[in-house]
């Protein structure tokens, strides 16, 4: 499906500008576009970037402004990093995204842990009461 | 007693769906998918929701790729897909129907 040397519907030139993997492509659609199209895999690239190419010029001749277009591409293109392969049982976007998150979320709970704790600390316990330490916050009340 | 039969596209998103209905009339390329999509349902596709909801339809074994017509690849429903959206359309008019009879009862 090499698309090297033919034109687009409206005879305009072809290949992607700004996107080196995307050799076999394109309609031109114009720089925005052709940007957003370049955030998408290698994979999706070869699959559908000379069709989306050529959409992307099809709407914006129906009117379709060339920024709503390149978002809704660029959105796309978020999720087809994030989409599992198939064959492959995490994306590596995503796997780090899951790191994040579980840092985050282990974090969290950490802050949320050890906040009772602080905040019993602070009661009006006697001066000779030993200090709440983290291993105690379940038991704040005896503080 | 056997299984009740999973609803596929009860968490596909809307654009799935929509695509669904529109390649139950026939096989369409992607131009042509926008198009029959924002007639029947007023519902303007972008290009990326619409590549991202043909992905997962496929993914799922719901619809397949035809060959490529030059550059455009129209895409078909399949016969599980046939099935899935008749699921999901019966469950959406069982939701709708309790919806209204409420609507009814409510006096609103």
């Amino acid at each position: 499906m090499s698309g090297d040397g033919a034109a687009t519907p409206d005879g305009g030139p072809l290949g992607t500008p700004g996107c080196a993997q995307t050799s076999t492509v394109v309609a031109r659609p114009g720089r925005l576009v052709g940007a957003a199209l370049c955030c998408y895999p290698a994979r999706w690239r070869r699959r559908h970037g000379a069709e989306a190419a050529e959409l992307a010029v099809l709407l914006i001749r129906d009117g379709a402004p060339a920024a709503v277009i390149a978002v809704s591409y660029l959105t796309g293109a978020a999720r087809a990093w994030l989409a599992r392969p198939p064959g492959r049982p995490l994306s590596t976007a995503a796997a780090v995204l899951l790191a994040a998150a579980c840092l985050l979320g282990s974090t969290a709970a950490l802050v949320a842990e050890t906040t009772p704790a602080r905040a019993a600390s602070t009661s009006n316990a006697p001066a000779s009461h030993p200090p709440c330490t983290s291993e105690r916050a379940a038991h704040a009340r005896s503080c | 007693m056997s299984k009740p039969e999973r609803d596929l596209l009860r968490r596909a998103g809307e654009a799935s769906v929509l695509v669904l209905i529109s390649l139950a009339g026939g096989p369409k390329h992607g131009y042509a998918l926008i198009q029959d999509v924002r007639q029947f349902a007023g519902v303007e596709l972008g290009p990326g929701t619409l590549y991202g909801a043909l992905d997962r339809l496929e993914r799922l074994g719901l619809i397949e790729a035809l060959p490529a017509d030059e550059r455009r690849h129209p895409y078909r429903i399949t016969v599980p897909g046939t099935a899935a959206l008749r699921l999901h359309l019966d469950s959406l008019e069982r939701v709708s129907a309790a919806g209204r009879l409420r609507l009814q009862l409510g006096g609103s």
